[in-house]
């Protein structure tokens, strides 16, 4: 049947953070809902109470200071990224993966935190979140911390977030601003498809980093290589990273090929 | 039924015309029978089976009938009515075993819908799991476990099917003509493969929806999204040995059929429920899920072939197989297989041809209609053999195809002989082939390959279909004239998306010399008061009822003439009429409106004469007859509509990804009735069979779960998807028997999409394809697949069994190295 839940949208961070405390245990956050309004009605998620986030005061849109640098707040589209000329300005790595997701009606309501949040190996924005160093500023009632987006991640559909704790922010750093970026996605049709394999490619100041999502039971980066790396070192770095599959959508030889043959071509494409 | 009439002189047909019901539907005010609410209407769910195969040890629906809101709950063995149009093989629920994965074991009627889903989950089924009969192939083996061990007391149509009782064959379908041991032992070569593909989903836009009421005294009424009102009507009342004249079947707007919403579906269900509610209304609509494993699908398929041919390229015998897996109920699908199987050799004249087609049963959803009818999946594999033929032999495949192409004279699989009017397969070829450049690359083509490093290849596939129905398929047009001279035209052919209303309003428009505004094709359908018709499928309303719509205008003016006549003290012969007045020809001033006799002419005085006017076509096809059982010979088409497509492919050679950079799709039509509704068909069919020829498909577990029972992992095409560039033609032979020469196009533009981009896909990088979808790791594995592919060549001129690996790339250019 469909699942009945209670409804809040509290207006202020902290009753939000009351509420997450208080209901953490059986409470899902929602913003764009694109995919908690799905898990729930397939039966996958019953919480008990949905806790609106888009009107808490001051979580709306992304924010950009010169020092920090770029904030993407729990409201944000994936829309609002892309029509946000510092994003492509200075991160046009984030703009080139949310274009790849889903269908512009989608991208509309789905946020970038939420699709960090789910965690889905398949997750497109976290390719350009890992490869921007980027980081998630996490708030409980208990304080708050934060994390690496290459620490976030802890399996398939798993976070480092606690059950009282919610991602407020994701932080991609001022110092990451002009990174050169690619992204390739492996589809099967042309229009709005989960990523079979999808490879991401960032490159600043000597320094390489590849991401590397629908590959493992996480989206996997491989940092630290140089900037001098061979393209036969990276693709033998980011190999021997993944751990990709076979499932319905795809067997384990062609990710693997097709990973492979995305890390050659963006290399040679990016060199 | 040709009109003989100058195609000058045409004022509507072979015109555009804006779509009648279109603005309604642009509008959203347009009602289907999912908006439908009904006073004191119950909503219904069903519980469905999670096993493909399970003996149902015991329901207990204590807690769901004790849940407040719960107004009938039901099980199969309650009930004790069969359906079937062709073979009645199927319970409206699941009696003693489950036979797939999704199906219906009880059913819920309540207040609201949250309380029916909640009386659901409440049923408790007790299953001991079976293992399943999975793969068709398997379900032939002298010890597979029988789906249906009773199938020898089914009834079903005998003059059409053969079931096999005692095994898991629903039917076996032969075609024999000529000598085919004979026709080998003449052949210089031998090529034997075997195609493949698996079931899939016709995705209607409006899911399965019905609203029924069974009223005190056994007055039923159906409002339901349905393709054909009376079929729905005769099965009903033969499940449940009701007289036609106690059930009423509405058909409002359909949101899409596709074949899905042909035959019977959910309304017997919805119809238990209500009787047990005591006569309430009650709407059920599947979930977009559930039309994945509840309603049935597109039946899976394998296809062998064995073609003996001389090497000039003339095909001498050819062997076919075909092993339809209709999954766990094969009604429809024993139809499926009949038609396939008198056109299984497609639009080529084989001298010494035996089929066999056989429909099997498995514990898999089950198969039915689906535009194309089983041809879009026979040509997969037929179109993909000629291809391979013809590279094996070493000869272009598609002078390959105009040497073997039926023409006038040449005899088809039933023995009957083609003439000129029949619809002329080698122009379509030779126009789609033109249209895309076969044969070579442009100049442009060579820079965008050199600039891409993707290679470009072209593919043409050839298609023909008959309308799959009883030779006697009949039907009925009336025409009513309102008092200011607007007509009315009643028909039961349904509209569900293929512009059946316009059409037909041109024709009456037409032939009446009336203006297309004072004619209306009624689009709701209603058993109560519209003519017969068998079904909407088929591609077979155009002939059908195109022609009797051409009778019902031409009694309607007999009866206008009458009237007039004897007012005007002239002979009907003398009589001609505009679209206001029946008139004298030698003198045109004396006339009468029709407004004025359109429901009866009454004299200054008051004295009257004639009565409304109402015009009745009847038509029925003519000359086609049963099959003989044992040959397969006989008359089965009332038409032949051929066509081709041609595709240019661009291909990288290392992933297997590609791009339809174009399409050119071409059909003989006859004459086109409203070109525009042509290309609307043409373009949306192809892209409906792209999708089956690149993304769609059922995936099952071992378990025979169905693994993607929904839009994430069962793919259909988006308007990203769609070829870059799309050039649709009609031939025009006209058929003789056809309205205006028209012949029907809804199915075809589906057929043949598949082999015609497998083809080209081969011509671009040498990936051999033998199973549709056809999706970028089956090409990359195809081109990587460096074994011998010709160990199915079993003859050669030279006696070897292996083929010159150079004669099978004759297009060296694209000759890839393993």
């Amino acid at each position: 049947m469909l699942h009945g839940f209670r409804y809040a949208a509290p207006r202020s961070r902290s009753e939000l953070l009351d509420l997450l405390a208080e209901h953490g245990d059986h409470a899902k956050v929602l913003a764009g809902g694109t995919d908690l309004l799905v898990n729930i009605r397939g039966g996958n998620m019953k919480p008990g109470l949905v806790i609106d986030v888009k009107r808490v005061e001051g979580y709306g849109g992304l924010a950009w200071d010169p020092a920090e640098g770029l904030s993407l707040l729990p409201a944000a589209t994936i829309n609002d990224v892309l029509r946000d000329k510092r994003v492509r300005a200075n991160f046009p790595l984030l703009a080139v993966c949310a274009q790849d997701l889903a269908s512009y009606q989608i991208r509309n309501r789905a946020t970038v935190i939420g699709n960090v949040v789910n965690a889905s190996p398949c997750s497109d924005m976290a390719p350009a979140l890992l490869c921007l160093g980027a980081r998630a500023e996490i708030a409980s009632a208990r304080g708050s911390r934060s994390v690496l987006f290459s620490e976030f991640f802890t399996g398939v559909k798993k976070t480092v977030l606690a059950k009282d704790e919610i991602l407020e922010r994701i932080v991609v750093p001022a110092s990451a601003a002009g990174t050169k970026g690619e992204y390739r996605k492996l589809k099967r049709i042309n229009g709005h498809d989960l990523g079979i394999v999808g490879v991401a490619i960032a490159r600043k100041n000597g320094s390489l980093r590849i991401a590397v999502s629908s590959a493992a039971p996480t989206p996997v980066l491989v940092a630290g290589l140089p900037g001098t790396a061979s393209v036969d070192e990276a693709v033998a770095a980011v190999l021997a990273a993944v751990s990709p599959i076979s499932d319905v959508r795809c067997t384990k030889e062609y990710r693997l090929f097709m990973i492979e043959t995305f890390v050659r071509r963006l290399m040679e494409e990016m060199k | 039924m040709l009109e003989n009439q100058d195609p000058a002189t045409l004022k509507y047909v072979g015109k555009g015309a804006l779509r009648a019901e279109g603005v309604e539907k642009m509008t959203g005010q347009a009602v289907y029978a999912s908006d439908m609410v009904m006073p004191g209407m119950l909503y219904a769910q069903v519980k469905k089976s999670p096993h493909a195969r399970a003996k149902i040890l015991g329901i207990d629906v204590s807690k769901a009938e004790a849940l407040p809101g719960v107004r009938a709950v039901l099980v199969g063995s309650e009930l004790d009515y069969r359906l079937g149009l062709y073979v009645v093989d199927k319970d409206i629920l699941a009696k003693g075993e489950v036979r797939h994965y999704g199906e219906a074991v009880a059913a819920v009627a309540a207040d609201t819908l949250e309380i029916a889903k909640a009386a659901v989950d409440l049923i408790e089924v007790k299953y001991e799991v079976l293992p399943p009969i999975l793969n068709h192939m398997d379900a032939l083996k002298k010890d597979a476990p029988l789906v249906h061990p009773d199938l020898g007391t089914y009834d079903f149509v005998k003059a059409a099917f053969t079931p096999v009782p005692g095994t898991n064959i629903a039917n076996l379908t032969k075609l024999r003509k000529g000598d085919v041991e004979k026709g080998f032992a003449e052949s210089e070569w031998i090529i034997e493969r075997e195609y493949t593909n698996p079931s899939v989903q016709h995705v209607p836009m409006e899911t399965h929806v019905a609203i029924v009421q069974w009223k005190t005294g056994d007055d039923v009424t159906i409002w339901t999204s349905a393709q054909s009102p009376f079929t729905v009507r005769s099965l009903f009342c033969y499940a449940f040995k009701l007289p036609l004249n106690k059930v009423r079947v509405v058909i409002p707007h359909v949101g899409g059929g596709f074949g899905g919403k042909a035959g019977i579906h959910i309304e017997p269900l919805v119809a238990c429920l209500s009787r047990k509610a005591g006569g309430a209304p009650v709407k059920f609509q599947a979930t977009r899920e559930e039309e994945f494993s509840l309603l049935p699908c597109r039946s899976a398929l394998t296809y062998r072939i064995k073609t003996g041919v001389r090497s000039d390229g003339k095909i001498v015998a050819q062997k076919m197989s075909m092993y339809w897996d209709a999954g766990a109920y094969a009604d429809y699908a024993v139809n499926v297989t009949r038609a396939s199987g008198y056109s299984g050799a497609g639009p080529y004249e084989i001298p010494n041809a035996w089929l066999d087609a056989y429909t099997i049963y498995t514990n898999k959803p089950y198969g039915t209609a689906y535009r194309g009818f089983g041809h879009v999946e026979f040509f997969w594999g037929l179109e993909r053999h000629m291809e391979l033929v013809a590279q094996a032999i070493g000869m272009d495949s598609l002078e390959f195809r105009r040497k073997n192409a039926l023409r006038p004279g040449s005899v088809t699989l039933t023995g009957e002989v083609i003439s000129e009017n029949s619809g002329n397969v080698l122009k379509c070829i030779n126009e789609a082939a033109a249209s895309i450049g076969y044969g070579s690359l442009s100049a442009d083509e060579k820079a965008r390959e050199k600039e891409t490093g993707r290679k470009i290849g072209k593919g043409i596939a050839a298609l023909h279909k008959a309308p799959a129905m009883p030779p006697f398929t009949a039907t009925a047009v009336i025409i009513r004239m309102n008092s200011d001279g607007t007509v009315l035209v009643n028909l039961a052919l349904t509209e569900i998306g293929q512009g059946s209303v316009t059409a037909y309003s041109q024709i009456v428009a037409e032939r009446l010399k009336f203006r297309l505004d004072q004619v209306k094709v009624t689009v709701e359908k209603d058993t109560d008061r519209d003519p017969y018709d068998w079904q909407t499928v088929a591609s077979k309303g155009i002939i059908l009822t195109g022609n009797a719509c051409i009778l019902a205008c031409d009694d309607l003016l007999k009866g206008a003439y009458e009237t007039a006549g004897q007012i005007l003290r002239a002979q009907s012969c003398d009589l001609d009429h505009d679209d206001t007045r029946v008139f004298v020809r030698h003198h045109p001033e004396q006339g009468v409106t029709f407004a004025s006799i359109a429901v009866g002419y009454a004299y200054p005085d008051g004295n009257a004469i004639g009565g409304p006017l109402i015009g009745v076509g009847r038509y029925v096809a003519q000359g086609l007859s049963n099959l003989d059982k044992e040959t397969g010979q006989g008359y089965p088409a009332l038409d032949w509509t051929y066509g081709a497509h041609g595709i240019v492919v661009e291909v990288d050679p290392a992933t297997g990804e590609f791009r339809i950079l174009k399409i050119a799709s071409i059909f003989d039509v006859g004459k086109a009735i409203n070109p525009d509704l042509v290309r609307g068909q043409c373009i949306g069919g192809m892209v409906q069979g792209l999708g089956t020829a690149v993304c769609e498909g059922y995936i099952y577990d071992q378990e025979g779960h169905l693994l993607n029972p929904s839009f994430t992992d069962n793919k259909i095409p988006t308007s990203k998807d769609i070829p870059d560039e799309i050039d649709c033609a009609v031939v025009e032979t006209p058929q003789l028997d056809g309205p205006y020469g028209a012949r029907g196009v809804g199915e075809h533009p589906m057929i043949s999409v598949a082999p015609a981009l497998g083809n080209a896909i081969q011509h671009a990088v040498g990936a051999e394809l033998l199973h549709m979808p056809i999706r970028a790791e089956d090409v990359w594995r195809a081109m990587r697949n460096s074994g011998p592919i010709d160990n199915w060549i079993t003859k050669t001129p030279s006696g070897s069994c292996r083929s010159d690996p150079a004669a099978r790339r004759h297009d060296p250019d694209h000759a890839i190295t393993p």
